[in-house]
């Protein structure tokens, strides 16, 4: 009776899954090992030229410059966002309007911020405004469709996931602890590096999980802020299926994206086991 | 020199005192406990010494002499021992116990020798433990690792918030009897919040019991038992019967000060009331007799049973009495 009522209940989510997670993964596999069609799709035989089409400098550059940003938004979260988690774990009268105002981007959609963003730098946008009327610059300083601009747009939209999970952890963390280190003779600074820090672990490795990954895939904020100079893995996958029409590139551009997630998810699945403290294991 | 003083010394949150004016000096070498209910204030004061709060302006707190006003925790070097425990449950049981050493940058090679020597201390097999996780030892294993953690910095002045609190009743009648040992063996002065007495009793020196954020009475355990001066200390340490005395004052008697004797008999120089046995406990080593008297009130009466009292018990539900004390064992209280 128990296993049929936990069959029932798993049913329509894996049901869902299969029909439309799976079965596309596979068609994109599929795709990514078969010949271009000539106006998009696919052409039977069998190839690997798409997955080798990656050792061209101009693919590997795309590929190490999707690293490169994803773990630069990745660390510039960890830095903006640990201090703030920190006191949100501190304060105790503000704490539910502190956690509001750092889920209140949520409420409009990612397209209309990111679109706010260009407002905000483009050479007639706010800030050039301020900087030109004021006199600190007689012209305007470009700032769209830059690097920079690109890894202020990953920062932005991403840094709640990673100042969230930190968040959970240093709530966690039991004030006696820290107590004990004081009266062991532990300075403020260390403190944080022997005890806040170690035991906020699983929060830093969760958040940098949850913003790197996404950070990888994305392509609005670099289309949008970066311009056609700074593709990321993301772009090359939307252009190869739209305007390049070649279905099987794309694929293939998918999988090498998944792989690097999935490296990025073993890795911090490893960093947690080895830190963890062992208490199941009694 | 007194190796703590507490001068004048108030806390307050917000609108509430939780500790009120208090002065007292804690002696070299002793085992000083601070007892009271919970909410008295006698963690508060704790926590004053370690240093985790700062008193309201006013008092102040000397550690050997010297003021400590506005010296944060870790200059205090003071080692503590908390209810909870608080070990780092990322480090192992060595790690912890170096941990103190590490921040007060012992060299690296006098570390591990010292370690060994304080699980050694607190009866923890070094080979055995030393590598292990808090999470994988027992409460009483933790305890231990936690007063080693706190004694491996050799402190002139331990203090203890309940550490015994979270363990069962026969391991903690061993280790009230462990801490007393390392107290006297290692010239170490406790100080030893608990809210019970027993506990309080059994290893103290002195006690100072605290009530509503005041220290009520301080002084031994044989004082403050014998000569209790509120009605609150002489309920809280012990049993009391609170009397009406000569003049109207109040007095307290204990229990097994009280002696029986059959209605009518004229006991010669003491204080004597009639009354009639309501109930009767058969303790074993003793018999608590509650007895009911004419003006509605209860007297117990705890009898030692030598023998004399088994075979029948001289006394049944309903006998007319007659209570009887020596006028010194009649402790006149003050009005709290």
């Amino acid at each position: 009776m128990r296993r049929l009522r936990t069959w029932m209940l798993l049913a329509p989510g894996t049901l869902w899954l299969a029909a439309f997670f799976v079965v596309p993964m596979l068609l994109m596999l599929g795709a990514s090992v078969l010949q271009r069609g000539e106006y998009g799709g696919v052409a039977p035989g069998f190839t690997l030229q798409h997955y080798r089409r990656f050792l061209d400098p101009l693919y590997l550059h795309v590929l190490a410059r999707t690293i490169l940003w994803a773990a630069a938004a990745t660390v510039a979260c960890l830095m903006l966002g640990y201090p703030v988690a920190w006191v949100i774990a501190r304060s105790r009268r503000h704490r539910n309007l502190l956690l509001l105002l750092i889920v209140l981007p949520f409420w409009t959609s990612f397209l209309v911020r990111t679109f706010a963003m260009i407002f905000l730098l483009r050479d007639t946008g706010l800030v050039n405004s301020l900087l030109l009327s004021t006199g600190l610059r007689h012209e305007p300083l470009t700032l769209l469709y830059t690097p920079f601009a690109v890894l202020l747009g990953l920062v932005y939209g991403l840094l709640p996931f990673m100042v969230l999970p930190i968040y959970a952890s240093l709530e966690k963390l039991d004030p006696s602890l820290l107590e004990a280190s004081e009266a062991l003779g532990a300075r403020p600074t260390a403190q944080f590096f022997t005890v806040t820090l170690p035991l906020s672990l699983p929060g830093v490795i969760a958040g940098s999980l949850l913003v790197f990954v996404p950070a990888l895939g994305s392509y609005v904020t670099s289309d949008l802020l970066g311009g056609a100079k700074q593709v990321m893995l993301g772009n090359l996958v939307q252009s190869q299926f739209t305007t390049a029409r070649n279905w099987p590139f794309g694929s293939a551009a998918s999988f090498a994206l998944m792989l690097l997630t999935l490296v990025a998810v073993v890795l911090s699945l490893r960093l947690r086991e080895r830190d963890a403290p062992r208490e199941l294991a009694r | 020199m007194p190796i703590a003083e507490f001068i004048q010394v108030s806390k307050s949150f917000g609108p509430v005192k939780a500790v009120n004016q208090v002065s007292f000096a804690i002696e070299q070498g002793e085992f000083f406990s601070l007892l009271g209910p919970s909410g008295c204030g006698k963690t508060t004061t704790l926590r004053l010494l370690a240093g985790f709060e700062e008193p309201d302006p006013g008092g102040e707190i000397r550690i050997g002499g010297e003021p400590m006003g506005g010296k944060p925790p870790y200059e205090r070097r003071l080692g503590m021992v908390f209810q909870s425990y608080a070990l780092f449950p990322h480090l192992s049981v060595e790690r912890n116990v170096a941990y103190g050493l590490e921040r007060h940058r012992v060299a690296k090679s006098a570390i591990p020798p010292r370690v060994e020597r304080a699980l050694e201390l607190v009866r923890l097999a070094p080979a055995e433990f030393a590598r292990r996780r808090p999470a994988e030892l027992s409460g009483g294993q933790r305890q231990r690792v936690a007063l080693a953690r706190a004694l491996v910095l050799e402190p002139e002045l331990l203090l203890l918030d309940e550490p015994l609190g979270a363990i069962d009743l026969q391991l903690r009648k061993a280790m009230q009897l462990e801490l007393k040992q390392l107290n006297r063996a290692l010239g170490i002065t406790f100080v030893y919040v608990t809210h019970d007495q027993d506990e309080a009793l059994t290893m103290s020196d002195r006690i100072a019991v605290m009530e509503q954020g005041r220290v009520a009475q301080l002084g031994t355990p044989a004082e403050i038992y014998e000569s209790p001066r509120t009605a609150f200390v002489a309920g809280f340490i012990g049993d009391s019967n609170l009397l009406e005395g000569a003049g109207g004052r109040r007095v307290a008697v204990r229990p097994e000060r009280i002696q029986l004797l059959p209605s009518g008999a004229q006991p010669s120089g003491g204080a004597s009331l009639r009354g009639r046995v309501e109930e009767l406990s058969y303790l074993g080593d003793r018999i608590r007799v509650l007895v009911l008297l004419a003006d509605g009130s209860r007297v117990t009466a705890l009898l030692h049973n030598e023998g004399q009292l088994t075979r029948p018990i001289p006394w049944a539900r309903g006998d007319e009495v007659q209570l009887f004390w020596r006028p010194e064992d009649a402790r006149p209280l003050e009005q709290s």
